[in-house]
């Protein structure tokens, strides 16, 4: 209860809202890792797997690639990157340049699989229908494939995005920005209250942004399509989709 | 009828004899912790290896566990019973004085530790301190020899200080009290002391000036420069083993510290820097350096 009190007081107090250490500046900090990585993840995952299941070449590549990758624990690829990116920018290169490419590391799987597998769960009668009236590739792909999939490949991107804004906060340990400071610094210094209002800050920032998800999706699904009726429903916690192997 | 009762009476006298010799004398398992840096978890394996020759069952889990935050946090609840200290820091952490003189923080230890009911061993008469170490080049371009030289300049540098400096006496307190250095003022990186993430840091000037441990290795092999403490604020810092009297109680006191003493005093300042380089450097095993160490020593028969 004590604890409870301490810190509902931490988290109260103005003066650890303001400053380059306070909430508001590591929040920030934290935003921007994550949506830096997201960016860098989306650009690959989604480039990758859309074309492959638009194609079929090169799945069972990729998707293994992108398995292997979810087999490695971020803090190994950021300690594995350090004295890479250490040596190009002695300042970024040590304290965010790993935890990008950790999470880069984290969020690719995910993004890849479902936008591999929604897309090439599109029914085939639909797709060739698409073709039969004149469509070209890339208006299959725009006009049929992607909206169908949508939900799917949304899926894989939520996903991904929660995993990354839970696992930014290993930036801290080398000595990187974030909500994470507050976990590595309290701990240190045995500061719980201050330990656990990096907790609640994080958990926090998990549920708005998981909350503006569930929101956005479904604002842009297309009327008709839900992802109970398309395709198989994606296992959202591991980012696979059931069923994929069949 | 009568028979019975003589058994049941024996058994009971056997029982109470039985409690009586586990409550004093016997081996119960010893919880150890260590700091997180690698000096810290040879010489904790050190005193595990001696204990477990003399038939006392170790638990490691403990090893390796963080800060000194963190591992009081950890011997003060019991969820370790012994850790090795470092007596002139841990008893400045404490509320306690500090001295350059190892005898008198032993003792000051000793004091501030009687309340949490933990007894202090003999201590090592090797020493490792909080040091602050620069590159040459640092040192060159500021003309740094001496921490006093880094007053004007801290500003301007970038530090790489320990994740429990801002709140430590002996590390934001000292550098404020004795230096005029403010850490609120300071661009710091913070990152684990004496690791493996502060030499990085500090090979590849993301910071300027790191906090490491005089022993640590990688102070030599690289050729850093290690600034000295001029208005001596740092405490001497031998190692003695640390441990609750709650345990201790269910032992015998005595052949405990008859077993530990003796290898705390082999342990001199040149052993540190060997045992902490084979693990930190070498990246030997740890529990095969501490071995080959006490069987160097006599402590162990020598490996087969």
């Amino acid at each position: 209860m004590d604890l409870v009190v301490a810190i509902a007081r931490w988290l109260s107090d103005p003066a650890h809202w303001q400053g380059t250490e306070g909430i508001a500046a590591r929040l920030g900090e934290h935003l921007l890792l994550a949506a830096a990585a997201l960016a860098i993840a989306g650009v690959i995952g989604l480039g990758a797997g859309i074309r492959i299941g638009h194609t079929g070449r090169g799945a069972n590549v990729a998707v293994n690639l992108a398995n292997l990758g979810r087999a490695l624990p971020t803090l190994a690829v950021m300690a594995i990157v350090v004295p890479i990116t250490a040596g190009i920018d002695s300042e970024l290169g040590f304290k965010v340049y790993p935890a990008i490419i950790g999470l880069v590391v984290l969020a690719v799987p995910p993004i890849l699989v479902n936008a591999y597998t929604g897309i090439s769960g599109v029914d085939r009668d639909m797709v060739e229908a698409g073709r039969a009236a004149g469509m070209t590739e890339g208006q299959v792909l725009r006009s049929v494939e992607l909206p169908l999939a949508a939900p799917v490949i949304f899926t894989g991107l939520r996903s991904a995005t929660s995993q990354v804004i839970a696992t930014a906060t290993l930036a801290a340990i080398f000595g990187g920005p974030g909500l994470g400071r507050f976990l590595v610094d309290g701990y240190a210094q045995l500061d719980y209250p201050q330990m656990w209002a990096g907790v609640i800050l994080v958990a926090a920032l998990f549920a708005v942004v998981e909350l503006a998800f569930a929101l956005l999706q479904r604002a842009i699904t297309s009327p008709g399509v839900n992802s109970g009726y398309v395709l198989a429903s994606p296992d959202h916690r591991s980012g696979t989709v059931r069923g994929e192997a069949a | 009828m009568r028979k019975f009762r003589m058994l049941a009476l024996g058994a009971s006298v056997l029982v109470l004899f039985g409690a009586c010799s586990t409550g004093g004398g016997g081996k119960p398992t010893l919880k150890i912790g260590s700091d997180g840096f690698d000096e810290a978890r040879v010489v904790a394996e050190v005193y595990a290896q001696v204990l477990e020759k003399n038939g006392y069952t170790v638990d490691r889990a403990g090893i390796g566990l963080g800060t000194r935050d963190a591992t009081n946090a950890a011997l003060f609840s019991g969820q370790i019973d012994m850790k090795p200290e470092y007596i002139g820091s841990g008893a400045a952490k404490l509320g306690g004085q500090k001295t350059s003189d190892p005898a008198k923080n032993q003792q000051e230890l000793q004091r501030v530790l009687n309340d949490k009911a933990i007894t202090v061993f003999g201590y090592t008469p090797g020493e490792d301190t909080n040091a602050l170490v620069v590159k040459k080049a640092t040192a060159d371009q500021y003309h740094l020899s001496k921490w006093s030289d880094l007053t004007p300049i801290a500003t301007q540098l970038k530090w790489g200080l320990a994740t429990d400096c801002k709140t430590s006496p002996v590390c934001a307190g000292a550098l404020k009290d004795a230096y005029g250095i403010d850490y609120a003022q300071l661009q710091v990186t913070p990152l684990d002391a004496c690791s493996a993430d502060m030499d990085s840091a500090l090979q590849n000037d993301t910071v300027q000036v790191a906090e490491l441990c005089s022993t640590g290795p990688e102070i030599l092999v690289n050729g850093w420069v290690l600034l000295e403490d001029d208005k001596k604020t740092q405490p001497a810092d031998a190692i003695a083993p640390i441990i609750r009297n709650d345990w201790l109680a269910k032992t015998d006191k005595a052949a405990v510290q008859g077993i530990l003493d003796p290898v705390s005093a082999k342990i001199d300042t040149a052993t540190l820097a060997d045992l902490y380089k084979q693990v930190s450097v070498d990246k030997k095993d740890i529990k095969d350096v501490a071995r080959a160490w006490l069987s160097a020593q006599g402590f162990l028969p020598a490996a087969s």
